[in-house]
């Protein structure tokens, strides 16, 4: 069975939520054998999903059973993506609020080794998806649970989302040790989300970049809270000072910093830093995780085996995905893949292995660890705001240049809605033309980026 | 700028509001796109705008506009 959950004592509390909720592994377990029995062909179906045990519950279910392949989305999904995402992919069933839907849809087809799918953006209308095999699961779960080396005593607190690939992968590696999943939905500025850290005596925590700002805006540095020894943090480059900060904490207080790399592409973490190395090499990414190998190529593709040479950073493990899908027919596709991927971002390693990122191939930016699209935001602004623009930016703020100020507040506005991400993160600036190459090709390379 | 301006920039800042609707009605429960990001975001700038370091029981309690101003009024500034 996935995760070898047939192991694992059936009483044992599989996870706890902030609102009462629990969940045994032997529920997970009897859910996957109802499911099992009662649907004979594989089929897509959309899994609306809050951070709560009854969602655990199904989701892995549905993996567990290989009958329901869900795409696992937020329950409160923008309506305009969510139905491009039923107009696109046609499932056949529909699980939200406790509920499983027969829809209309006919049974397609499906690779008979896709165990579920995930959005590549949580935030701008692209209706691209991550495709996953049972495979990346097992893979997950070993790795990530083998590097962070958690046991079954293991009370995470989860605070990442369900449909968020990191979350998931929480979910994987501490079930696979037998451990106790503590997930909220509460917001870390609400009091019950401390009450539940605090009485539930959670043994990690695991945050993006800003779930950490968060920590220190909340004064957890003054905090008491002596169960939990692991902090672990993902989801795009933490800026250097409060990466210390936390890092140092950690040292002095005998807990465990350990921060991550990783991508939805290779179903959450690729590398990570061990605790040892957490001050002295602040702000690397680490080395591979286990059962993963990191390397470098150069432009013309060629390996790069010096030390700090920067180059592409590729990634070879059990835990890369198929593949995208577009389509309801790319379902079917099989492994495009085979295990390898090139990750778009730019890197180097120092003498001891570990790899540092310097930059990024690819046009997209992690805006609170929220991945976005800077080609679909100058989609947005051209379809709300008719008006052209060229998005660029840091992790910490996206620029967009336009050309016509009076728009500036209808463009921001728009992405602002359309992202749901806080208005500051996002800076007009005004220009006199966007400047493009002959062919008419945009040249983000003549705009200041800072 | 007086304090109560100053005070309402911060929700233009984080929210683009509209001035004319910031009131009673202006809360957590009524506008959509306030999560944690963003309410730590009106803290950080009504700490950095009024010189001010905040509690955590502040941070939490601050759900509305008329929140934030009880919040200010507690730690000295007039609006």
């Amino acid at each position: 069975m996935l995760l070898g959950l047939e192991h694992i004592d059936p009483n044992r509390i599989a996870a706890i939520d902030s609102e009462g909720g629990k969940l045994t592994y032997g529920d997970i377990i009897n859910r996957a054998k109802e499911i099992e029995a009662n649907f004979s062909n594989r089929a897509l179906c959309f899994m609306l999903v809050e951070n709560n045990v009854n969602c655990i519950e199904w989701v892995m279910a549905s993996l567990i059973s290989r009958r329901l392949v869900p795409l696992i989305l937020n329950a409160k999904t923008d309506e305009v993506l969510y139905n491009n995402l039923l107009s696109t992919y046609k499932p056949a069933y529909i699980w939200k609020n406790g509920e499983l839907i027969r829809t209309v849809n006919p049974i397609a087809p499906l690779f008979p080794e896709l165990s579920h799918l995930l959005p590549t953006s949580g935030s701008t209308g692209s209706p691209k998806l991550v495709r996953h095999k049972y495979e990346n699961i097992e893979a997950a779960g070993l790795n990530i649970s083998t590097f962070f080396e958690l046991k079954e005593t293991d009370r995470p607190l989860m605070v990442l989302p369900l449909y968020y690939t990191m979350g998931l992968s929480m979910v994987f590696s501490h079930f696979k040790v037998g451990a106790t999943v503590l997930i909220t939905g509460r917001n870390m500025t609400d009091p019950v989300f401390w009450k539940f850290i605090k009485e539930k005596a959670a043994t990690s925590f695991t945050g993006v970049p800003y779930s950490f700002q968060i920590l220190n805006m909340m004064r957890f540095f003054r905090m008491d809270l002596p169960a939990l020894e692991l902090l672990t943090q993902g989801g795009g480059k933490m800026e250097r000072g409060l990466n210390l900060k936390f890092a140092e904490y950690c040292r002095d207080n005998g807990k465990r910093w350990i921060a991550t790399y990783g991508q939805s592409e290779c179903s959450a973490r690729m590398a990570w830093l061990p605790a040892k190395w957490a001050v002295e090499k602040v702000g690397s990414i680490g080395i591979a995780v286990p059962n993963g190998e990191l390397s470098l190529i150069d432009a013309e593709g060629n390996p790069i085996n010096t030390p700090h040479t920067e180059g592409e950073m590729c990634y070879r493990g059990k835990n890369v995905t198929l593949g995208y899908a577009r389509s309801l027919e790319d379902l079917t596709l099989g492994d495009e893949r085979n295990g390898f991927i090139r990750t778009g971002d730019l890197a180097y390693f120092d003498e001891d292995g570990c790899y540092y990122i310097v930059g990024r191939m690819g046009r997209f930016l992690k805006l609170f660890g929220m991945r976005v699209g800077l080609d679909e935001c100058e989609q947005i602004i051209a379809s709300d705001c008719q008006t052209e623009s060229a998005c660029v930016g840091t992790d910490e703020k996206m620029i967009v240049y336009i050309t016509d100020a009076a728009k500036t507040q209808a463009v921001k506005d728009a992405l602002v809605e359309k992202t749901h991400i806080v208005a500051t993160s996002f800076e007009i600036r005004i220009i006199t033309e966007i400047p493009k190459n002959e062919a008419g090709k945009k040249l983000y390379s003549k705009l200041e980026n800072k | 700028m007086t304090n109560l301006e100053k005070y309402n920039d911060i929700f233009v800042q984080v929210f683009g509001a509209d001035i004319a609707l910031l009131g009673d009605n202006y809360s957590k429960e009524t506008v959509s796109e306030w999560d944690s990001v963003h309410q730590l975001n009106i803290i950080s700038l009504m700490e950095e705008t009024f010189d001010l370091m905040l509690d955590p029981e502040d941070i939490m309690a601050c759900t509305s506009y008329n929140a934030g101003k009880e919040i200010l009024a507690r730690n000295g500034v007039k609006l």
